[in-house]
This record gives structure tokens, sequence and C-alpha cells, in this order.
């Protein structure tokens, strides 16, 4: 790991690519950059990266996906064999969200795009260094891979804590305040407020790290929380106008069903990955029971299609007396929804 | 004096993009209309049927909807009880006007007459 040399630790950095001149204009960029504070290794294969796993204590490894004999991806469960605790980066300079979502999977703690200018290496390195540098905090360990923003946000929110979600890609760098369970400030690039809320939402990749609470520089939000999540989703789904970002945790739409009502409160949320195994619970009574509901719809939903085709299951809704439910069963994730109608609702 | 139930079908399951539509009775019978060759009306039936089988499923689950909607790639399924016995359920395309007034017809339906 970390070498200590005269007072300053050492990081121990590994480049994996096939191209050897990008491996060389790395070095030539990251080492200045670091002030001594990095050791950065080379190797234009896997072969050759194993070698240097063999020899040293590693802080982190870098890998690009598209090499020959193994790829990126397949490199990441050698590593994951070899040392789960090793921290891991794919470097791409063919970005997908198919390729982001099976490098997070595979273990990647970062998925990051390969940087073109010197302002972009900038970017790269304070990512890799606050990756180093991170460590999981208690009440946050396992379970946010491939959870999305809008998950740690609800989580955070419905929780009542009181945190920071850092947000970055190779575009942007961005800070959610959560404080008491409410949003109260987001900014990021040049925006603040619902507008920064919006953007940093509708980032199509990059990461984010929930740290300890501070105050924040100012107060731009004032809205209930679970009505900038919804309205920031349908500003989401606006801008995208038919692009396919690839599928949150708990989409937008499905989310604004649970809540349109402005009034509405979430009483009721379990995320299950695709083993079954609970992300997230808050409220609910019987996870179990959720779960097997669920498998059973996607069952029910199987046998409606096999009458009328009609494509994808993609969720059912349910108009309650008292509110709605929305339930979303697929093969990586299993998810329930319930919220109570506010004021109007129940007047009505 | 005119039955509001055909009344209501004459009006409404025509409309552009129902692909089916179907009822059943207080007394258990089925009626079923549909608009398009991939959802005759026995399989609307079919349909009503299945989900009137999954009702206990989702008591079970504490749930007790007013109407449920399976939406799927292409279209959605509506499907809405009424304390009387009557169930109604209507296949529709998405990208369609119908599409987004669902709640307008299960309305319609939990409010209709249909003691005459």
């Amino acid at each position: 790991m970390a070498t200590e040399n005269e007072n300053q630790v050492t990081r121990q950095v590994l480049f994996v690519d096939d191209e050897a001149d990008f491996l060389q204009m790395v070095k030539e960029a990251l080492t200045p950059l670091s002030e001594g504070a990095w050791t950065i290794h080379c190797a234009t294969s896997t072969d050759a990266a194993l070698a240097i796993l063999d020899r040293k204590n590693l802080d982190l490894v870098v890998v690009d996906i598209n090499m020959p004999v193994l790829d990126g991806i397949q490199f990441l469960n050698v590593l994951n064999q070899r040392d789960p605790q090793l921290k891991k980066v794919i470097l791409t300079g063919h970005a997908t969200e198919e390729k982001r979502t099976q490098s997070i999977a595979n273990g990647a703690e970062l998925f990051i795009e390969k940087p073109h200018a010197i302002e972009e290496m900038k970017a790269v390195f304070a990512m890799l260094d606050d990756l180093m540098n991170w460590a999981p905090q208690q009440g946050f360990q396992g379970g946010q891979r491939r959870v999305s923003l809008q998950d740690v946000i609800q989580m955070e929110c419905l929780g009542r804590n009181s945190s920071v979600l850092e947000i970055y890609n190779e575009h942007v760098l961005g800070r959610v305040y959560i404080e008491d369970g409410q949003l109260t400030h987001a900014a990021g690039g040049d925006l603040t407020g619902e507008r920064a809320l919006e953007k940093l939402l509708s980032l199509p990749g990059g990461s984010f790290e929930l740290v300890p609470f501070e105050p924040p520089p100012q107060r731009t939000l004032t809205s209930p929380w679970d009505m900038l999540l919804a309205e920031a989703n349908r500003a989401r789904l606006a801008a995208e106008a038919g692009q396919n970002f690839g599928q949150p945790a708990i989409d937008a739409e499905t989310l604004t069903l649970a809540t349109e009502d402005a009034s509405a409160r979430v009483i009721e949320t379990l995320i299950c990955n695709g083993h079954g195994e609970p992300l997230y619970d808050f409220g609910c009574p019987d996870a179990h029971a959720r779960m097997t509901f669920l498998l059973t719809v996607a069952n029910q939903a199987a046998l409606l299609t096999q009458i009328l085709p009609l494509g994808e299951f993609d969720r059912l809704e349910m108009n309650l007396s008292d509110g709605r439910a929305v339930g979303q069963a697929n093969t990586d994730r299993l998810i329930f929804i319930r919220a109570t109608h506010g004021k109007s609702a129940a007047a009505a | 004096m005119k039955d509001p139930l055909k009344e209501w079908l004459g009006e409404r399951a025509n409309t552009i993009g129902i692909i089916a539509c179907g009822f059943r009775r207080a007394n258990g019978k089925f009626l079923c209309h549909s608009n398009d060759t991939a959802c005759p009306p026995d399989k609307m039936e079919r349909i009503l049927r299945l989900l009137d089988g999954t009702r206990p499923v989702i008591a079970g689950a504490g749930l007790s909807p007013r109407w449920s909607n399976w939406s799927f790639g292409q279209g959605q399924i509506r499907f809405v009880t009424r304390h009387d016995g009557w169930m109604f359920a209507v296949a529709v395309r998405n990208e369609t006007e119908i599409a987004r007034h669902l709640d307008v017809l299960a309305t319609e339906f939990l409010t209709l007459d249909l003691a005459r």
C-alpha cells in the first residue's frame, strides 16, 4: 500500500493501457500534479500489470477497456479475485452506458472517459486522488453500487440525515447539501439551486460520494425534497426528449407517478437487486412479502403479454383510496413505492 | 330506456388507441369489444379473468386499488373494479390520446349508473 517517505504518503498507482503513448502522457501529466505524492506505474498489457501487482502493494489500478487478450472488464474480475479491497477505475476512450454499467457491476469504483487536454487531466487526477483518500463511512458501506443519485438523495432525505453529496464526472463537479432530510443547496458548474439539481441529476455518468455534512455557503433550495426531485426528474425527461441515458434505479416516471400530487408523502420504499437483496428499505412492513408480491406481479405481467403482446413489462401502478403505489420488477431490480395523498386528495 | 353501459360503450369503445375493452357484469357474465385483431373478444375475456385472478394477490399485499394500470413497452392495460362487482378492463396503445386519459375512463366507469 502507500509508503511513507519523509513524512509524505506516496500512493502507488498502476495504469494499464495498450497504448504506450497514452501511458507516457499520463505519467508526464500526473507526476507533477501529484507533487510527488504518487508513484505511477505503467503496463501495456495485463500480463505486465500482473507482474507489477506481484511486486508492489498498489493503492489503485486504472484500466483501459479495449485491450487485446483480456479486456478491461475481464481484468477487473482478475483483480477482484486477487485483491477485493484494491480500488479499481476504468478509464476509456469509448464510454457507453452499457460499458459503464458493466464496469461498475464488475467492481470499478469509477468509470471515467479518457482526458484529451491538460485541464481534463487535472479533473481525472482530482477524482483518482479523492478515491484513494476515500474510506467507507459507517452506515454507507456497500449498496451504493448501481444505485442512482436519486436513490441516494431519497435515502438521505427519508432518513432525515445531514450530508453533502459530491458528484463529479469529467465535465462537472457538483454538490448537493442535505440538512435534516431536506435539500438546502445545490451547485454544479455555474448553476445553483433547482437548475443545478436538474443538471446534476441529468448527468449520464460519473461518480458520487456522500461526505460528512458541512453548512452550505448559501440556501438555494426551499421546496420539499420530494417535490424538488420530482420537478428535476420532469425537467430531465423533457430535456432528454427521447434520448436514452440508461435506466436509473428508480426511473423518473415511477417516482413522479408515486408522488405526482405535490403534497404526496412517500410512506414506503423498497429497492432490491436482482438477487432479491434489499438495497434500501424505508417503511416496508415485510420486505420479503413485498419481493414475493413483485415477483408475482412480474409473472402475471408475463401471462398478460402472452395473451396480448404489448412489449416488455414496465410497471404496475395502483390507485388506492389514500394514495398510490407503484411496483416494478425486472431482472436486475425490484422496486416498490407507496405514497399517500396530501390534503387536496384527502379532502376530495 | 337506454342501457347506460351500451350507451357508454358506444361513446368510448371505438376511440383511437383502444385495442380492446371488456366488462364483467355483477352476475359474472362478460361483455367484450375489440378494435384490433391482435386482441379479439375472447382474448379480452381471458385478460379480464387473469386480472380478476390477480386481485387476491394484490389484496394479500395489503393493497385495495380502485384501479390498477399495467404498463408495457407498447401499451397499457387499465383494470377497474367496482364495489357492486362490476369490472372493466381496457387495453390501449401507448403514444395515443386515450393512453393519457385512462383516468377519465376509469372514473366514468366507476360512476356509471349500472343498477338500471
